[in-house]
């Protein structure tokens, strides 16, 4: 099954199993990438021996998403090389990387959800032809023994659209077998897998360990890394910070070589203390989300601000949607200034005080046909009356103001949005929302893809809001940036909130701590 | 605008018109085809005498009255980025929705018009919008079936036969003439007039446009886009009843075979109108345009004794080309 036994290039290596380089499968040496202005991998040292599961560790920014493209043959390098299997190679598209047998199972499904198993396993060009097309029989046959491989539960004739997360994972591990890959790149695959899914992935990637095949494993979660690791590589700002055995390794060592500092006491700090604080102006009580969030309650007093922590996925971003009404929760509820909000009812929240700037603010910041006066009054003006016409010229002057107030640059107020630049679309998010004279700011991301003056602007505008007595609930995966802005911190971890970390004691070592499950 | 605001202060007059009249012919696409439509007009006037008199003007205008509030209701539709297939074959069911409220019921002729429209507008608004805006259905799929759902009781209620009218309101709204000017012709600009003011000078228009250019913001700007859509098939489904009822004015009648594919000329006006498939871009001002560009090119033509074969080949020409030119228009001021 596995190329790697019959290879040419495999055998000669065998034959030297004493010297060191023989036992690394792959080896990458001062790996350098930049992406214009950022500097991603500055020097990346990475060794892979054969047959081991390998981890790659490292916070936000590290740079370890961008080493996975380069191995995945996504982005090619700028400097440094890449040995697999004794010979250098130069990746830069898929196709060669998985032609010498590097194949990666990434976040996001890469099936055909209404194809069946068997043509997933054998995409495109792979099924097995004949003179009058494809022989159905001998692809189905082809997948079936690499399926069976995998002791899945399920058809190969089943449509994928119809298993369950962790058995479409499978069917691109499955892929990734039959295209005969000797190095398996794993890209955070336990991210939407329940708790006994992961141990059965955990259970397979051990069987085709055992079968001689190499993985490499990007995971957050502490108790996984020491579950399935045999060694890991830990990166911080671009550069391989060290290697070692996991066996030689802790948690609070990993966290330390990872943030450059040590957990302190405050990462003993109890849960749910800030929903006792007094008289606050958002109040959430266990707020769920199916798939997202369990049970979380906080509240924000007026002035107050609290940050949420996490990891991608960990349901930072699904807690805010819920919390302002456009995710519903199946139970819970949220209340501003003692008064409950109805879930769906946006207009009715925004004029209750809530306002929300979204993650994603170039899809769901602006209408960009539409001019920057009637972008800035959209929220404020979500609840009147819709045949009544908005007074314009008093709003032109409103918009002048605000433009003023936030430095946009625009040639008029009545000028779409499309033409502005990202940095002043960006203003005029916030600037629509703060008109909206909100008593709670929820943020999700207020700085990503910002440059440098602009996030120093947004910085003074949160704290301005703050000292006119505005709370903001912010979301971010910049520790710094929560560290800088927030009294205090929430930490979640697979959609709940695990940690109340008051600023002043919490570090950046302490967030890390808890946002990959630490207890 | 802080650090340009000084400067504009001085050269705020001039500078500030410039600025509005550059933004005004960026919303307002339709100025190329106005420019055509301009060109048209006085190419025909030249090579047909009878094409620029008053009788003939009467006739070309009242001609477009049907396609003219179709495609205004399309327009709005289309602003919200979507569809409607079924405006044809709801013009049909509006002409025997009067002859019931009329003739069966008995009813007054203005009260059976005024019924009609309101017919027109539930059936736009609680099964077209109700089944797009609330459940989520794709437009295409809707307003396929509906078409076919009310062709279908057009037959029924009718048996295939054409009913005959008489009512002198009918008379007066297909015959009539006030200050020289059809009655149609004044019905034509006070609908226009009416859906300029509620798509240009409303919060519910800024929500039809919202819902269209980024229905995502919208939503979370508290736009609520549901109620948007309803309202935007609803208004579609009121203009085309009206429609209905100019109809049977025209013909004194109503028949089962009208209808047919005036959506395709409708389409052809709302995009010669500069509003865009996808929504967000365009208005009614456009459509009107769009609209009198083919009602002229095909007076002209017929009045030049073209067969209609060829006007249908030219007509369509025409509207690729002038779709054509707008896209790279839009291009261009993009790059």
């Amino acid at each position: 099954m596995f190329a790697a036994s019959t290879s040419p290039a495999q055998a000669s290596a065998r034959t030297t199993l004493s010297s060191p380089v023989s036992d690394s499968l792959l080896s990458a040496t001062g790996v350098h990438k930049r992406f214009g202005g950022v500097h991603a991998l500055r020097g990346v040292d990475l060794t892979i021996r054969r047959g081991e599961v390998h981890s790659l560790v490292g916070a936000n920014g590290s740079g370890k998403s961008t080493l996975l493209n380069i191995l995945s043959g996504q982005v090619s390098p700028d400097a440094g090389t890449i040995t697999f299997d004794g010979a250098e190679i130069r990746l830069g598209d898929t196709a060669r990387a998985l032609a010498a047998g590097i194949a990666t199972v990434t976040q996001e499904t890469t099936l055909v959800p209404e194809l069946s198993v068997a043509e997933n396993i054998l995409l495109g060009p792979r099924k097995v032809r004949r003179w009058s097309g494809i022989d159905w029989r001998a692809t189905r046959r082809r997948a079936l023994e690499t399926w069976e491989l995998l002791g899945a539960e399920y058809s190969v004739d089943d449509q994928v659209s119809d298993l369950p997360p962790d058995q479409q994972q499978l069917v691109e591990i499955a892929r990734a077998i039959s295209m005969n890959a000797r190095l398996l790149l794993l890209d955070e695959p336990t991210s939407s897998l329940t708790e006994t899914e992961v141990e059965s992935l955990f259970e397979l990637v051990r069987s085709l360990k055992s079968r001689g095949l190499t993985t490499i494993f990007v995971s957050h979660r502490m108790n996984e890394l020491f579950a399935l690791a045999d060694r890991i590589t830990i990166l911080r700002d671009g550069r391989t910070v060290e290697a070692g055995e996991i066996a030689d390794y802790d948690a609070e060592r990993i966290i330390e070589r990872m943030v450059g500092g040590v957990p302190t006491a405050a990462a003993a700090g109890g849960v749910a203390s800030a929903a006792d604080e007094a008289a606050p102006v958002l109040r959430v009580r266990n707020l769920s989300v199916p798939g997202h969030v369990r049970d979380a309650s906080l509240a924000v007093a007026a002035g107050q601000s609290v940050g949420l922590a996490g990891l991608t996925g960990s349901g930072r971003a699904e807690l805010l949607d819920a919390v302002f009404g456009v995710r519903r929760p199946d139970g819970g509820t949220v209340e501003l200034d003692g008064v409950e909000l109805r879930p769906g009812q946006i207009s009715e929240s925004i004029g209750r005080g809530l306002a929300y700037v979204p993650g994603d603010r170039k899809n769901a910041g602006l209408v960009l046909g539409m001019t920057v006066t009637e972008n800035l009054m959209m929220a404020t003006t979500s609840g009147s009356l819709r045949l009544s016409s908005p007074a314009r010229t008093r709003e032109r002057v409103e918009a002048r103001t605000l433009a003023r107030e936030f430095g946009i640059v625009a040639a008029s107020p009545d000028v779409a949005c499309a033409t502005l630049s990202g940095g002043n679309q960006q203003k005029v998010v916030l600037a629509k929302w703060m008109c909206s004279s909100p008593r709670i700011l929820l943020l999700d991301e207020p700085t990503r893809g910002v440059d440098i003056g602009a996030k120093r602007e947004i910085y003074r505008l949160l704290a301005e809001a703050r000292a006119r007595g505005i709370g903001i609930l912010v979301s971010s995966s910049e520790t710094e940036e929560l560290l800088a802005l927030c009294d205090r911190i929430l930490v979640m971890f697979r959609g709940e909130i695990v940690a109340s970390l008051d600023t002043a004691e919490a570090t950046e070592a302490d967030l890390a701590h808890f946002a990959m499950g630490g207890r | 605008m802080t650090g340009v605001a000084e400067a504009q202060a001085q050269a705020e007059p001039l500078a500030r018109r410039g600025a509005r009249l550059r933004n005004w012919s960026a919303n307002n696409q339709f100025v190329g085809v106005l420019g055509l439509l301009v060109c048209l007009f006085v190419a025909f006037s030249f090579i047909e005498p009878r094409f620029f008199s008053a009788a003939n003007m009467r006739v070309m205008l009242t001609g477009v009255g049907i396609l003219w509030m179709i495609s205004l209701g399309l327009t709005v539709v289309m602003l919200t980025g979507g569809f409607d297939l079924s405006l044809g074959s709801m013009l049909g069911l509006s002409g025997f929705v009067f002859v019931g409220f009329y003739v069966k019921l008995g009813l007054p002729a203005l009260l059976a018009l005024v019924l009609t429209v309101i017919v027109g507008a539930i059936l736009g608004g609680a099964i077209n919008g109700f089944l797009i805006g609330k459940v989520g259905l794709p437009f295409l799929v809707v307003t396929i079936g509906t078409l076919s759902l009310f062709q279908g009781i057009t037959f029924l209620v009718s048996n295939g036969q054409t009913t005959s009218l008489t009512s002198s309101l009918l008379d007066t709204i297909g015959f009539g003439t006030k200050l020289g000017v059809p009655v149609t012709v004044w019905i034509m600009i006070g609908t226009l007039i009416v859906m300029m003011f509620v798509l240009r000078r409303t919060y519910f228009g800024r929500d039809v446009y919202a819902t269209g250019g980024n229905p995502k913001a919208a939503r979370l700007a508290g736009v609520n886009v549901t109620r948007t859509l309803i309202a935007a098939y609803a208004i579609a489904g009121g203009l085309v009843a009206l429609a209905g009822v100019l109809q049977n004015a025209f013909i004194s009648a109503a028949s089962p075979a009208g209808g047919g594919t005036i959506i395709f000329d409708a389409t052809a006006a709302v995009l010669l109108g500069g509003t865009v498939l996808g929504g967000g871009v365009g208005g009614v001002g456009g459509t009107v345009v769009g609209v009198l560009f083919l009602g002229v090119l095909q007076n002209g033509l017929s009045l030049a004794g073209l067969a209609s074969a060829w006007q249908q080949v030219i007509s369509g020409v025409i509207v690729i080309l002038a779709v054509l030119s707008q896209q790279l228009q839009r291009q261009r001021r993009r790059a």
